[in-house]
């Protein structure tokens, strides 16, 4: 089953009803051109997303569907050829409003854990003294305190993330972007992060876009799902996952909700990449792919 | 503390080496260790080797200091500015492919045989590597890094500040310690083909002479000052660098 036409595209997400719409994508595209290492991949067609203020988002879908883009297009990083784009009802602008969490850490080498949570708060906290205790708060909250002075190169691969999550959070953002944060971490300090980032997350609640490959992983964090489809790259379907919070307190993978959710998508994304000429699985027999 | 023990022997073993050819070649081509280090004392006593030390070291410092403050800043101007590094960069290779020794007749012609053609000649020489990995540095920034500063909402001058710059040190760097090594041997180039003074100048006095021991002084107080400058640039490197260490301190 794909759904193609432009009712189900449009998807409206968030948590309450009556919260206003903070980032608004209508009409949304983005061709890079040929002088880009994709000459002229069409990387979003026609993106429709309104997202609710507090609500947690997962982007999910195979390679080359654009997820990223629309994380770049959202934090003002990049410009859509055409469409619109509204953040809290104006243009996106890259600033202390907006955390960005990238999948491969991008800490400053040559500063100090808490220099490179500094690095992001001089746009938002002129006092020096300030500065350095809002870092110091989000450092302790990561757990990475006796590592303040510490270079990244001294750290783990799930402590770098750490930090990187804790410079996201420390400006205090309306809306995070994470762009698979967890893909290059072994799976057991992944699990862990899921649940660091489940419990910081309800503490303050902001919108969060979070990009990611694993269905598992987008049931699990996410108040709706985002199914996009590659080349052109699209949003085929928006579905609400509705399994109840804090959801580190029962075991939510075996929850018939979380099952019947993981059995559709996975199947959804399978169907994807089978068909999609430009995979490396194009035409494959990989089970029932019905 | 190991390898300073082991440069130690190998010293040893240089000079071993240098007293059995100095008894071994004929006509004293090759004075002994014991005679040099009488022509030292000697130099010394008579204040000829620290003039001729203030001479060249104030003409290496004048046209390698000056090497640096143009090299650094044209090639970090190239390295951001990509439209013009691109359009240059052809140019400063060929420029520094060219042996700068090609130059001195014609620095002669304009600037005559003083200082001033002396600080040219080795600010042609020491520019061009600096210049060079300068420009490398800010071309390799990451860019990673910098869309990370943009989306903080950093400006072009804190990227530049500091993610560019600082990611650019090492190149620097690399440069300067290049530079350094060039600057001295067009010093004595250019003592040697302009006035004759300096390190240089006694170099051609007593080559000229066949006064050996002398002569090897002048050689070794050259290889003492490319040690200590080179030496004093790793340290710096060193020091800069410590974020490098990868050891994990739990």
């Amino acid at each position: 089953m794909i759904v193609s036409n432009a009712p189900l595209q449009h998807g409206t997400t968030g948590g309450p009803e009556t919260a206003p719409h903070r980032i608004v994508l209508d009409g949304v595209c983005k061709t890079f051109g040929a002088g880009d290492k994709a000459a002229g991949t069409v990387a979003l067609k026609d993106v429709n997303l309104s997202v609710r203020d507090k609500s947690f988002i997962s982007l999910l879908g195979p390679s080359g569907c654009g997820k990223t883009t629309i994380l770049r297009i959202v934090n003002g990083l990049i410009k859509p050829d055409s469409g619109k784009v509204l953040i809290s009802g104006a243009e996106p602008r890259p600033g202390p409003n907006m955390g960005f969490v990238f999948q491969s850490f991008r800490l400053i080498p040559w500063s100090t854990i808490r220099g490179n949570i500094e690095f992001a708060l001089v746009e938002s906290i002129k006092d020096k003294a300030e500065r350095q205790e809002r870092a110091d708060r989000y450092i302790d909250l990561v757990g990475l305190s006796r590592f303040a002075n510490a270079y990244p190169s001294e750290l783990s691969g799930g402590m770098r993330q750490r930090v990187a999550l804790a410079r996201a959070l420390a400006t205090e953002p309306d809306i995070l972007l994470m762009d698979e944060p967890f893909a290059s971490i072994d799976a057991q300090t992944r699990e862990l992060m899921q649940l660091e980032l489940m419990r910081l997350w309800s503490a303050r609640q902001s919108v969060a876009l979070f990009v990611t490959h694993s269905v598992d992983e987008a049931i699990l964090l996410a108040d709706q799902v985002v199914l996009m489809g590659p080349r052109p790259g699209r949003i085929l379907e928006v579905i609400d996952v509705g399994l109840e919070r804090p959801r580190w307190k029962y075991d939510i993978r075996a929850e018939k909700r979380f099952i019947e959710l993981r059995a559709y998508l996975w199947d959804r994304i399978r169907t994807l990449v089978l068909t999609d000429p430009e995979s490396d699985f194009y035409g494959r027999d990989l089970g029932n792919g019905s | 503390m190991k390898i300073a023990a082991y440069r130690l022997i190998f010293l040893a073993g240089l000079i071993a080496l240098w007293w059995l050819a100095s008894t071994m070649v004929e006509r004293n081509l090759v004075p002994s260790p014991w005679a040099t280090l009488l022509a030292a004392r000697q130099l010394i006593a008579e204040g000829r080797l620290g003039g001729a030390l203030l001479d060249s070291i104030s003409i290496y410092l004048g046209g390698y200091a000056i090497a640096i403050l143009v090299g650094i800043p044209i090639g970090l101007i190239m390295g951001t500015m990509r439209t013009l590094g691109k359009t240059l960069e052809i140019f400063v290779y060929a420029l520094s492919a060219t042996p700068r020794v090609a130059f001195i007749p014609l620095i002669i012609v304009f600037l005559g045989l003083g200082a001033q053609a002396k600080i040219l000649i080795i600010f042609l020489g020491a520019v061009m590597p600096i210049l060079i990995n300068t420009y490398a540095g800010a071309q390799n920034a990451d860019q990673e890094l910098i869309e990370m500063a943009r989306s903080v909402g950093a400006r072009r001058r804190r990227i530049f500040g500091s993610i560019i710059l600082p990611g650019a040190v090492p190149f620097i760097l690399v440069g300067l310690r290049v530079g350094a090594t060039i600057g001295l041997i067009n010093t004595v180039v250019a003592e040697l083909y302009t006035a004759v003074k300096g390190l240089g100048g006694l170099l051609a006095i007593y080559g000229n002479t066949f006064r050996m021991a002398e002569y090897f002084v002048i050689v070794l107080t050259l290889a003492m000052i490319g040690v200590i400058v080179t030496e004093a640039l790793r340290f710096l490197e060193t020091r800069l660098g410590r974020w490098r260490r990868s050891d994990v301190v739990v």
